[in-house]
C-alpha cells in the first residue's frame, strides 16, 4: 500500500496509508489528507494510484503543487518524491499510477508570499529555462564545481579527476573516473565506479542511484545539481 | 485577541522565564497556564509566583492536585512520588492556598481550556490516541479544546461523520466545521524528543494556532534539580526531551 508522509518544517506530522485509488489533498475536511493552512487551497491536489504508479495532479491551486521543488500540473511520482503544498511536504513511498480529473474554483486561499515560496518559484523558473535551453537534462555546478552547466545528452557521462572525463570534479582522494551518469530513455542513474564513499547523492554514498530532479551529486569535493529534462 | 498558552512547567524556572520573555516579544493580549506549574523541577515556588503574576488564568493540574493532598500518589512512579513530597516541602502555606483556588477548566464562547481532558477534568485522563480523543470529544461541548498533560504537542480533529484524525502539533488554522483538541506541549519538560520549551498562541480573530519552541538553559535547570536531591532521571530527561 502506498504511504504518504506529511511533514511540516521537516517534522513528520502524519503518516497516511491508503487502499484508495485516488486521494484528495486540501484544506477542507472532505479531503483525504487535510492540510489546515491558509496557503493550501480547499481542493488543492489529487494523487491517483494504479497497479504500479502514482500521479499527483494540481487542482489549479493558487500557490501551486511542487514535485522535487519543480512546479507541476500533473506529475508521475517515484519513490521518495517530495510534493510541496503550501508549507507542507508530502513524501511519497512506493511506486503507483493513474489519470487526471478535476473540480475547481477560487476558494479564498491566501497567496503564499513567504521568502521560501518565492525563492522556490523563482528557482524553479530559472532551472526550467536552463533545461529548455539545452533540451535535455543538465548538471548545474554548485560547490567546488569547475563549471556552471553541463548537458547530459550522452548515454554515459563520466565524472572524475582524470583529464579525459566528460565532467571534471575537484578533490585528490578519488579515482580518475570516479562515477558515471547513465541515461536510459529519460531516466538517469548515478553509478559509482571508483573509491567507495566518494560518489554521493544528497549526502549519502551510493553505488547506483536513480536521479530525481534537484538531486545533489557530490563527487570528490565537487557538488552538482541534477536537473531533469523533458 | 491573541492568547498565549503555557502548560506543564513543572518547576522549571529556566524554561518558564525563557518562554515568558519570548511571549513578551510577541505582543499577546493574555497568557493562560493550563496547569502542572509544579512537580519534578527545582523551583516550584518561584514558578507559581511568576505564573500567578503573569497569567490571567491558571488551571489546576494533577501535580497541584497531588501537592495539596487531594490526589493519592499511590499510582505514581517513584520519581513522581519523591518529587511530590519534595515539592510539598518547598511550598509555603500561601502557595497551597493559591493552588486551592485554581479551577479545573475554563470555557469561553467556543473555546475550552483544561489540563488533561474534557472528560471529567479531575480524573486526569490522558488523550494519547484517536480512541482516547473520541471519548474526550464526546464530553467536549465547545469547538476548540486546548490542553496539556501528556507533554507531547498534538492535534486531534473531529469532522462530522468521520472518526477523529491525529497529527503532531504544528502551526495550523482550524477548519470551521471541525472540532479540535489541541495539546499545547510542555514548557518545562517536553517529551516529544525536542528538548526546547514549548508554548502555543491562538488568535481568536484569525484562528491561527502557532507552536513556538524556545531554547533555554537546560544545564542550569538540571544542576539545580540534582543539587536539590531530585532523582537523576528527572533532570536527565530534560536534555533528551523525553
Amino acid at each position: 500500500m502506498p504511504e504518504i508522509i506529511v511533514k511540516y518544517d521537516d517534522k513528520v506530522v502524519e503518516r497516511f496509508v491508503t487502499e484508495k485509488k485516488r486521494i484528495s489533498v486540501g484544506r477542507t475536511n472532505d479531503n483525504d489528507i487535510v492540510l489546515e493552512n491558509r496557503g493550501v487551497s480547499r481542493k488543492h491536489a489529487l494523487i491517483e494510484f494504479n497497479d504500479n504508479a502514482a500521479v499527483v495532479i494540481d487542482n489549479e491551486s493558487l500557490n501551486g503543487t511542487f514535485v522535487n521543488n519543480r512546479k507541476v500540473t500533473e506529475e508521475l511520482l517515484r519513490q521518495n518524491d517530495s510534493i510541496t503544498i503550501g508549507k507542507y511536504t508530502l513524501i511519497f513511498k512506493t511506486e503507483q499510477d493513474a489519470d487526471p480529473d478535476d473540480p475547481s474554483g477560487f476558494d479564498g486561499t491566501m497567496v503564499l508570499n513567504t521568502k521560501k515560496h518565492r525563492d522556490m518559484v523563482a528557482n524553479d523558473q530559472l532551472e526550467r529555462q536552463i533545461v529548455s535551453r539545452y533540451g535535455c537534462s543538465v548538471l548545474l555546478g554548485m560547490e567546488n564545481a569547475p563549471f556552471e552547466e553541463v548537458e547530459l545528452e550522452r548515454e554515459v557521462t563520466t565524472i572524475g579527476k582524470a583529464k579525459f572525463v566528460h565532467v571534471p570534479a575537484r578533490g585528490f582522494w578519488m579515482s580518475g573516473i570516479q562515477a558515471k551518469i547513465v541515461r536510459e530513455d529519460n531516466t538517469y542513474f548515478l553509478v559509482n565506479l571508483g573509491k567507495p564513499g566518494k560518489t554521493m547523492a544528497n549526502g549519502e554514498p551510493v553505488d547506483r542511484h536513480e536521479l530525481k530532479n534537484g538531486d545533489l551529486i557530490t563527487v570528490g569535493k565537487s557538488t552538482f545539481k541534477f536537473l531533469q529534462g523533458h | 485577541m491573541r492568547i498565549a498558552m503555557i502548560s506543564d512547567i513543572h518547576g522549571n524556572l529556566e524554561a518558564l522565564t525563557a518562554v515568558l520573555s519570548q511571549i513578551e516579544q510577541q505582543e499577546v493580549d493574555t497568557i493562560y497556564c493550563l496547569g502542572d506549574v509544579i512537580g519534578y523541577g527545582a523551583d516550584p515556588a518561584t514558578c507559581l509566583d511568576l505564573v500567578d503574576k503573569h497569567c490571567d488564568l491558571v488551571l489546576m493540574g494533577n501535580h497541584e492536585y497531588a501537592v495539596i493532598g487531594y490526589l493519592s500518589t499511590e499510582s505514581y512512579n517513584d520519581s513522581a512520588k519523591i518529587s511530590v513530597k519534595w515539592t510539598q516541602a518547598a511550598l509555603s502555606d500561601r502557595h497551597i492556598q493559591l493552588i486551592k483556588g485554581f479551577p479545573f477548566d475554563h470555557a469561553k464562547d467556543d473555546l475550552y481550556f483544561v489540563h488533561a481532558s474534557p472528560n471529567n477534568p479531575g480524573r486526569w485522563h490522558y488523550i494519547l490516541d484517536t480512541k482516547q480523543a473520541a471519548v474526550a470529544f464526546e464530553h467536549l461541548k465547545q469547538r476548540l479544546c486546548f490542553c496539556g498533560h501528556s507533554h507531547v504537542p498534538a492535534i486531534f480533529a473531529e469532522s462530522p461523520g468521520g472518526p477523529p484524525r491525529e497529527k503532531v502539533g504544528h502551526d495550523f488554522v482550524p477548519n470551521e466545521d471541525t472540532r479540535y483538541i489541541i495539546n499545547i506541549g510542555s514548557t518545562g519538560q517536553p517529551r516529544d524528543y525536542d528538548p526546547r520549551a514549548c508554548f502555543v498562541t491562538f488568535d481568536t480573530d484569525t484562528s491561527d494556532v502557532v507552536y513556538t519552541r524556545v531554547e533555554y538553559d537546560i544545564a542550569t535547570a538540571q544542576r539545580k534539580m540534582l543539587d536539590a536531591g531530585l532523582p537523576g532521571f528527572l533532570s536527565e530527561r530534560l536534555a533528551v526531551g523525553r
